[in-house]
């Protein structure tokens, strides 16, 4: 398990076979010439394909039903109907999707802030207070790893059914905030860091949590942001156990009010899309700032195989 | 991550006078403390939950949660010996056949691209990762009606117009299986942004002086190089990616749901496993026993996977 | 609907009701299965949307209600402590439906009473909730509550709501939702689903309104031209809509009078081989924007028929005016066994046994279902067309007395037929449904596909009949 790299951006990038020549770039035999322009042909059409989604939601949100589904293919619409944006969220659609934005924007902002601190003090406990059954611990815990949790939605259904937590924010929330996979992260992320300095909070009279609270947690940062990010994310997006636990139009989150909207009687296209518009762009825009440490989460989270 | 360096180490002892005076109660309540309340809650909502479908899953379970009609295995027998969710389990394996080696290709392939190109590298890496950020419900949506509609207005079928070629029904017809097309470009474009940033890690981590020597010893750059080179120390990255990627594929159900479900009903084919247990345990039949037994089966078939997969990487390892 | 699937709605017919109760005796079964999979159909659909952005007003009629109703809650009462109940509805997607049964609710003066409005799959969520304490008080269920709802105890028998009235109502619907001589669901409106074809198109092309199948696809192909294709039944090939209606054709049914499994015949194995010709043909249309519930497909003249529902009529007469004409389903063929056919079903109004104001909720359905004649016309007429339950208030429906909407009501009273019975189980209707889809769609061989669904029909009859 290695430790996420870390100024990947400051490092030229250069792997393979770095000559000399290829630097300067002077002379550079043909054949090779003719392989840097079939990457560089390869990467820019392999990002035209991968843009052009996001393209078709923002023209299909500005656009009108005809050019969406009609006959012919259009590239931008004829007149821009930013009306679409009120209308998907005006509160006489059926498909009530203001109320689902306000949600999955308490369940993820919620889910994302105890799940790391839930995570990341079990994390510290296991990495660094000696315990006798620290070992058996981990091992229940890492065994729930085995088990992805999609596939225990059923019995997690009939659980928090049984609580009454069906269409509440606490079902929708509770559920997903122990995470394993985080745990673990934590612990290796705790285990590498450097025990001096722990000591040096000690003798300063910090107890247990102090020095947790006061001098790793302030050193590790970046990893709580890596973390918290990918858990953000993960929360926006998930759809799954929403869709099983949000019986009532109240309790739907933007997913879910999505995927109804597709199956709705009265499905208008160019609402659908102006509210998948919202639903995607702050998470877009979020996901670009904290780019380079989403990175570092998965390739740690990678390496964890 | 920014851990801070610090000057003159010193090693680290457990046995400071301080903490020998914390005594082992002391340590045991914080450990406790910091351990504790996440122990709950997945005792509570992993754990219980688990033993408590196992109980459901040798119980007639249908319309209740405290059932009290005990049938042993048959929930078991029904569902290994129950055609749809055999062929569940087959779609899932055309599913994975197709959707491992491709994304796990493309994923190196396009990291191998952007590691070695001098222009614009932060804007391609971030244009092939920037899908890992949308739902699939979205891209569903997308896929559905836009890029996959049965008109012309949807980008295949225009493009199919250019060239004069009859528009095609993709999500409506079986034969040929353009559903397929259809379910696995979206799951490609969604997800090899993440896979590629998993290699171009890899690629980090590849010690420069390997490539040196190699020159030296007159390997030519390309094909060679990444032979006996590059792909090799890739190898734990390599095993990482494949085992994401089956576990990922044996849990879709997102994009499958959003683009052939239809007002409750599921057609019978591209039917991927949590699809159809959704369907027996919580659609209209609410049939919670079945759907339980079907739940332990494939956690058993995940695990097994997963441990499998931690042995053979531990002997590559070694 | 039939089939499986499930949210379909599937309509029925006015019908009847006037009259002649005995068409529909047949159908004591009427319609299936609320929650089952298939949904009857209740649903409407439709109108609605459209167009573009801005939203398209359905026909309907009805200047109804004002809008200003819309989302809020009950109305305010003075009162102290009125309970409160819960209330679903799938959604209906005629304009104006949802702000209707807001107004119907905010008016009852002894509840305060929440509507729960459902998109997309409403009969899972149904039963999932029923199942825990956060069930709805009162909800509708097409076709009534399911028998398993029903053996679970988990909904309220009603027989003491209907007092006199109970010989008003439609009784082949009162049959349909009753188990063991109790009934379980007030019906609402009676939905049917019926052909619709553009007259104008069929004179063009010199094509006779068609009276078997082989005549059917026959038409649908002369029809086909281009973007416009000769017949819709779904964007699933008909896989939801058009089972019953093929069975019908034959002879055959879901199930016999008896509860024995009733497509074990070879003609029903030949009818459903058709299907997949015509699936295959070219002339069907699929992959339309709006799935069949809609008339969005022949308004817009992507196809020439289609089978919708009678829901659509406000929308049909207000594009196309009396350019269009109506059909049953034909029988498969001339000389054959089987009749022509329109599905009908109900959506009924179910009180859940695990509420806490079970009595609060029956005097609820009550008063809306039973008592409030007003209301129940203004239901069945001012958004989707739909024919009220009772018969005595057929002759208040009077936008159903003129026009295709009379051809279609007189359809109703000679073809009707229940959509399924209450016996035939998800379980069932899904191992159907996946049947037909092999049949249809991959041209699976019918007579083993079919052979194949027998055993599990039959595992779930010997679980239900108690």
């Amino acid at each position: 398990m290695s430790t996420p790299v870390h100024g990947a951006e400051s490092q030229a990038f250069t792997s393979a076979a770095p000559t000399v020549a290829r630097r300067t770039g002077i002379q550079r035999p043909p054949i090779e010439r003719l392989g840097v322009a079939v990457r560089t042909v390869f990467l820019v059409v392999g990002a035209l394909l991968f843009l052009m989604p996001f393209y078709l939601l923002i023209r299909n949100a500005l656009a009108n039903r005809r050019e969406i589904v009609g006959l012919k293919f259009t590239w931008w619409p004829g007149e821009l109907q930013w009306t679409n944006f009120a209308e998907a969220f005006s509160s006489t659609n059926d498909v009530p999707m203001g109320r689902a934005m306000v949600n999955s924007v308490i369940v993820s902002v919620t889910q994302t802030v105890l799940t790391v601190v839930l995570a990341a003090m079990a994390g510290y406990g296991l990495a660094r207070i000696p315990f006798r059954y620290s070992k058996l611990i981990s091992g229940t815990v890492l065994a729930t790893l085995l088990i992805p949790s999609a596939v225990t939605f059923v019995p997690t259904f009939v659980m928090v059914s049984s609580l009454g937590w069906v269409s509440s924010l606490r079902g929708l929330i509770i559920p997903g905030l122990f995470s394993a996979l985080a745990v673990f992260l934590f612990r290796q992320q705790f285990s590498d860091f450097p025990k001096d300095l722990e000591e040096a909070g000690r003798i300063d009279g910090l107890g247990w949590f102090g020095v947790f609270w006061r001098v790793v947690v302030p050193n590790t940062g970046a990893f709580f942001a890596a973390v918290g990010a990918i858990t953000f994310l993960g929360s926006w997006n998930s759809f799954l156990w929403p869709l099983v636990i949000g019986q009532d139009p109240s309790s739907w989150t933007i997913q879910v009010a999505l995927s109804a909207f597709t199956t709705s009687q009265t499905v208008d296209y160019s609402q659908l899309f102006a509210a998948a518009v919202i639903a995607v762009l702050p998470v877009l825009v979020l996901f670009l700032a904290l780019q380079r440490f989403i990175r570092q989460g998965y390739e740690s989270t990678g390496s964890t195989g | 991550m920014s851990a801070p360096t610090v000057v003159a180490p010193r090693p680290a002892r457990r046995g400071t006078l301080k903490q020998r005076l914390l005594g082992p109660q002391n340590r045991n309540l914080w450990f406790w403390v910091f351990v504790g309340p996440f122990l709950v809650g997945l005792a509570i909502f992993v754990y219980v939950p688990i033993l408590w479908s196992l109980y459901l899953s040798f119980f007639d379970a249908r319309n209740t949660v405290t059932p009290t009609d005990f049938v042993g295995f048959d929930n078991y027998t029904f569902m290994l010996t129950d055609p749809a969710f055999l062929s569940s389990m087959g779609t899932f394996l055309v599913f994975a056949i197709f959707i491992v080696p491709v994304t796990f290709a493309f994923g190196l392939g396009l990291a191998l691209a952007v590691n070695r190109t001098r222009w614009f590298q932060a804007f391609f890496r971030s244009a092939f990762f920037l899908p890992a950020a949308c739902s699939y419900v979205v891209a569903a949506l997308i896929w559905k009606m836009s890029i996959f509609n049965g008109f012309r207005s949807g980008v295949a079928n225009g493009l199919l117009g250019v060239f004069d070629i009859d528009s095609v029904k993709w999500l409506s017809i079986t034969t040929p299986p353009w559903y397929w097309l259809v379910l696995v470009t979206l799951r490609l474009w969604l997800q090899v942004g993440f896979y590629m940033i998993l290699f171009l890690a890899g690629l980090q981590r590849i010690p420069p002086i390997l490539y040196e020597a190699a020159s030296i010893d007159g390997a030519k750059p390309g094909w060679q190089t990444f032979r006996y080179i590059t792909f090799p120390q890739l190898r734990a990255t390599s095993v990482a990616v494949l085992v994401l990627l089956l576990i990922n594929a044996f849990q879709a159900f997102d994009e499958f749901y959003n683009i052939l479900s239809n007002f409750g009903t599921y057609p019978p084919y591209a039917r991927p496993p949590l699809v159809y247990l959704y369907y027996v345990a919580l659609g209209s039949q609410q049939d919670l026993g079945r759907g339980s037994a079907g739940a332990i089966i494939l956690a058993i078939l995940i695990g097994l996977i997963t441990v499998l997969q931690a042995r053979f990487t531990r002997e590559k390892r070694s | 609907m039939t089939d499986p699937t499930p949210q379909r709605p599937s309509p029925l017919n006015r019908r009847q009701f006037f009259a002649v109760g005995g068409s529909l005796a047949a159908a004591g079964v009427l319609a299936a299965c609320g929650s089952d999979t298939g949904r009857t159909a209740a649903s409407s659909p439709g109108a609605a949307a459209s167009t573009g952005s801005t939203s398209t007003a359905t026909g309907s009629s009805s200047a109804a209600v004002s809008a200003s109703s819309v989302s809020g809650g009950p109305s305010s009462s003075a009162g102290g402590a009125k309970p409160t109940l819960q209330q679903w509805y799938h959604q209906y997607g005629e304009e104006g439906t949802k702000a209707a049964v807001e107004k119907y609710a905010a008016a009852y003066p002894d509840a305060t009473v929440k509507v729960g409005w459902f998109p997309g799959d409403y009969d899972s969520k149904l039963a999932s909730a029923l199942l825990t304490a956060d069930a709805p008080d009162v909800f509708e269920a097409g076709n009534g509550p399911s028998i398993d709802a029903i053996q679970g105890g988990l909904v309220e028998p009603l027989d003491d709501l209907l007092g006199d009235a109970k010989s008003d109502f439609n009784q082949a619907l009162i049959s349909r939702m009753s188990y063991q001589d109790k009934l379980y669901a007030i019906p609402q409106v009676i939905d049917m689903q019926l052909l619709v074809y553009r007259k104008s198109l069929l004179d063009a092309a010199g094509v006779k309104p068609p009276t078997t199948f082989d005549e059917l696809a026959a038409a649908a192909k002369a029809l086909t031209d281009g973007d416009q294709k000769g017949l819709f039944v779904g964007n699933d090939g008909g896989v939801g809509i058009l089972t019953g209606p093929t069975l019908w054709s034959v002879g055959a049914d879901y199930l016999t009078d008896d509860d024995k499994v009733g497509f074990t015949d070879p003609s029903v194995a030949t009818a459903f081989g058709k299907l997949h010709e015509l699936f295959a043909s070219d002339s069907l249309l699929l992959g339309a924007p709006s799935d069949w519930f809609s008339a969005d497909a022949i308004n817009t003249g992507l196809t020439a028929m289609q089978f919708t529902g009678l829901w659509t009529f406000p929308d049909l007469i207000k594009e196309l005016g009396d350019d269009f004409g109506v059909l049953p389903w034909p029988k498969f063929s001339a000389d054959g066994a089987g009749a022509p056919s329109v599905p009908i079903g109900a959506f009924g109004s179910a009180v859940s046994a695990k509420g806490k104001n079970v009595d609060a909720a029956k005097a609820f359905v009550k008063y809306l279902w039973v008592d409030n004649a007003a209301d129940q016309v203004d239901f069945a007429q001012s958004y989707g067309f739909h024919f009220p339950a009772r018969e005595s208030l057929a002759d208040q429906a009077t936008k159903l007395k003129e026009g295709t909407a009379a051809e279609a009501v007189k359809i109703l009273q000679e073809y009707s037929h229940a959509q399924s019975p209450l016996l035939w189980t998800p379980a069932s209707a899904t191992a159907l449904s996946d049947a037909v889809t092999k049949i249809i769609k991959n041209g699976a061989d019918p007579a083993s596909t079919l052979a194949g669904v027998v055993s599990k029909v039959k595992a779930e009859l010997k679980r239900v009949v108690k």
